[in-house]
């Protein structure tokens, strides 16, 4: 994926077009521009997990805690203190950022399981904190983000999902590019030495230890930036919700392993799929037969792990090679 | 002499608690020492225990304390079956797929309950839920345990000790072991690993349904259940060290006190939070557990 040939970077061109284009056409107060935007949000979690998740295979169960601090300060500073979500973005990102230095230094050496067990646990943390710390966190009842529409840009608040829409666009796409510098990059390079094979990378001299704590902390501060958008996109979360295993911190992983971890292109592909599923199975189903569409959800992850555990994007490159004769992918 | 009583009231309800995570956690350390997977869903099969006994109970008016054979024979089946399908696929797969498999397995089994029995909290009634037997007393002070607690705990110990017997004292226990260490040498000896793998992962589920059950008593049975001692039971096994019977029950027995200690000083929503934190510790300090595995 170094090198994008102009066959490729003109299908990007036309895929950014459509997205730019796409709404256009829909009520700007409508639920398919919500599913859209939403789905564009949580591409950009699935590309942000996909940085420590995906290039170093470093499999975090834990990611709601950053993204549910990105919300939680946000959301705070601005209620309490009228500070533009804005700056509280930054403020929760620098925390965000040092809750993953705090937790990189007892799970870095972690690796598979282990790693994924503690990160889980860590998530559950930051969800007890939420839901007991009822002065600050409003506690379990949750927290309303105050609807100040004479706010001004800086309120970061839009009566209609259509702002919302290019705004996180414009995230999802800045994520992307992040994402895509990072993996074409030396540390990139690393990080990926550390998924083929960590002793050898450290052998060869790469300090895996700093590598990986840079590219979490990193993926952290992006998730967090995420979450401040989440709270001013839905006006209100929970700390079950925004802190959840099922909810948050799997979707996000799920994303970037079912459109194909580590590719750029992954989590384009597993939320495009994945978010107007969840959506529909909920509007359908979810009014029936309480769980149906969680236990639907549940299915769909063992099902796609056994039929293919390399991601909807090996298909393409299956398809490719099938076409072409070629074997990239 | 106050202090003293609480204490040991603390140490005793500490030591009840933990008993019971030994028998939810010998199950998860079973499955990971033959298989060596990690099985996300494992604190499903808790739930599903405590909703058999539950029906067993309320339908055949059958103690939870017995329902939990039944409890124990019903998911070993079914966990074989789940086994033989979805598991034995991924064996060999990259941990991520396991990992991933096995978390769609738990929200699926969580949301099945929800939707075959509902949200409702679930609990039972028994003749011995309200008494407790009073071990020494002083004036005003009693150390007293509670029956329920009491019971779950006997139970809890005695299954863990038919799992070791089974595991140690066995020809068919002696082969599990075998395929745990090395599967390709048990092979050539003539052990059929496949069946040691089904058998092993049916009862690794089945001893966590038995646990479940023997706790209704004093617990309410809801679909989230489970889910919410995923953490606790992984846990247990980390700080035994994972794959060890023993260790899962000195583990249990670890964060039972820590469990009931922690309660004095801190409000009982933040329990938990000790718990993880002492977790995240463990992982980092010491992987294999507190009781490092003989190495064969």
């Amino acid at each position: 994926m170094t090198r994008i040939s102009t066959t490729g970077l003109a299908a990007l061109a036309v895929v950014i077009l459509a997205l730019a284009l796409a709404p256009l056409g829909l009520d700007p107060f409508g639920y398919a521009l919500r599913i859209m935007c939403l789905m564009l949000l949580f591409g950009a979690l699935g590309q942000a997990w996909n940085i420590v998740g995906g290039l170093a295979n470093q499999i975090s169960l834990g990611h709601a805690a950053y993204f549910g601090i990105g919300a939680y300060t946000s959301t705070i500073l601005f209620g309490s203190f009228g500070i533009s979500p804005i700056f509280g973005a930054v403020i929760g990102a620098a925390l965000a950022a040092l809750f993953a230095l705090l937790l990189s230094l007892p799970t870095l050496r972690l690796k598979g399981h282990y790693f994924a067990l503690a990160t889980l646990a860590a998530g559950e943390m930051a969800r007890i904190v939420a839901n007991s710390w009822t002065s600050v966190t409003g506690g379990p009842v949750g927290i309303s983000v105050p609807y100040r529409p004479d706010g001004g840009f800086w309120a970061l608040q839009f009566e209609n999902a259509l702002p919302n829409y290019y705004l996180f666009l414009g995230a999802f796409l800045i994520v992307t590019l992040i994402f895509w510098k990072v993996k074409t990059s030396a540390f990139g390079y690393r990080l990926r030495a550390i998924k083929e094979n960590e002793i050898a990378a450290e052998v060869v001299g790469v300090n895996t230890y700093r590598v990986k704590l840079y590219a979490s902390v990193l993926s952290a501060a992006i998730t967090a930036v995420l979450g401040m958008l989440y709270a001013q996109f839905q006006f209100f979360f929970d700390p079950d919700t925004i802190f959840g295993v099922a909810s948050m911190s799997v979707k996000m992983a799920l994303i970037a392993i079912l459109g194909g971890a580590g590719t750029i292109f992954g989590p384009w592909l597993g939320a495009l799929v994945i978010i107007p599923l969840e959506e529909m199975a909920n509007s359908y189903l979810g009014n029936t037969v309480a769980g149906l569409s969680q236990f639907a959800y549940g299915v769909l992850l063992i099902v796609v792990i056994l039929l293919n555990p390399r991601g909807l994007i090996s298909l393409f490159g299956k398809l490719r090679a099938k076409f072409f004769g070629g074997n990239r992918g | 002499m106050q202090t003293l009583f609480t204490l040991s009231q603390t140490l005793l309800d500490g030591l009840m608690l933990g008993g019971v995570y030994a028998v939810l956690a010998v199950g998860l350390s079973l499955v990971f020492g033959v298989m060596h997977i990690v099985n996300f869903a494992h604190a499903e099969f808790m739930m599903i225990g405590m909703y058999i006994g539950w029906l067993c109970w309320f339908y055949l008016g059958l103690d939870p304390m017995l329902g939990a054979f039944i409890a124990l024979a019903v998911t070993f089946v079914f966990g074989m079956l789940i086994q033989r399908v979805l598991i034995k696929p991924i064996l060999g797969a990259p941990q991520v797929a396991q990992i991933f498999l096995t978390v769609g397995l738990m929200f699926a089994l969580e949301n099945a309950a929800l939707m075959i029995m509902g949200a409702e909290y679930r609990s039972v009634t028994t003749s011995y839920q309200t008494d407790s037997l009073v071990l020494f007393a002083s004036g005003n002070e009693r150390l007293l345990v509670g029956m329920d607690k009491l019971y779950a705990f006997l139970m809890a110990l005695a299954s863990g000790a038919a799992v070791w017997v089974f595991l140690n004292r066995t020809r068919f226990g002696t082969a599990m072991r075998a395929t745990s260490q090395n599967p390709m040498a048990a092979k050539l000896m003539g052990v059929n690993t496949n069946l040691m793998y089904s058998v092993a992962f049916g009862l690794g589920v089945g001893t966590t349904a038995f646990g479940g059950s023997v706790v209704l008593p004093y617990m309410t049975a809801s679909p989230a259940i489970g889910t919410s001692f995923a953490v606790l039971m992984f846990t247990v096994v980390v700080l035994g060290g994972l794959g060890s019977v023993t260790g899962a029950i000195i583990g249990g027995i670890t964060v039972g006190l820590i469990q009931s200690f922690s309660a004095l000083v801190l409000p009982i929503q933040l329990q938990n939070l000790t718990l993880f934190a002492v977790f995240i510790l463990m992982l980092a300090l010491r992987p294999e557990g507190l009781v490092a595995r003989r190495r064969s």
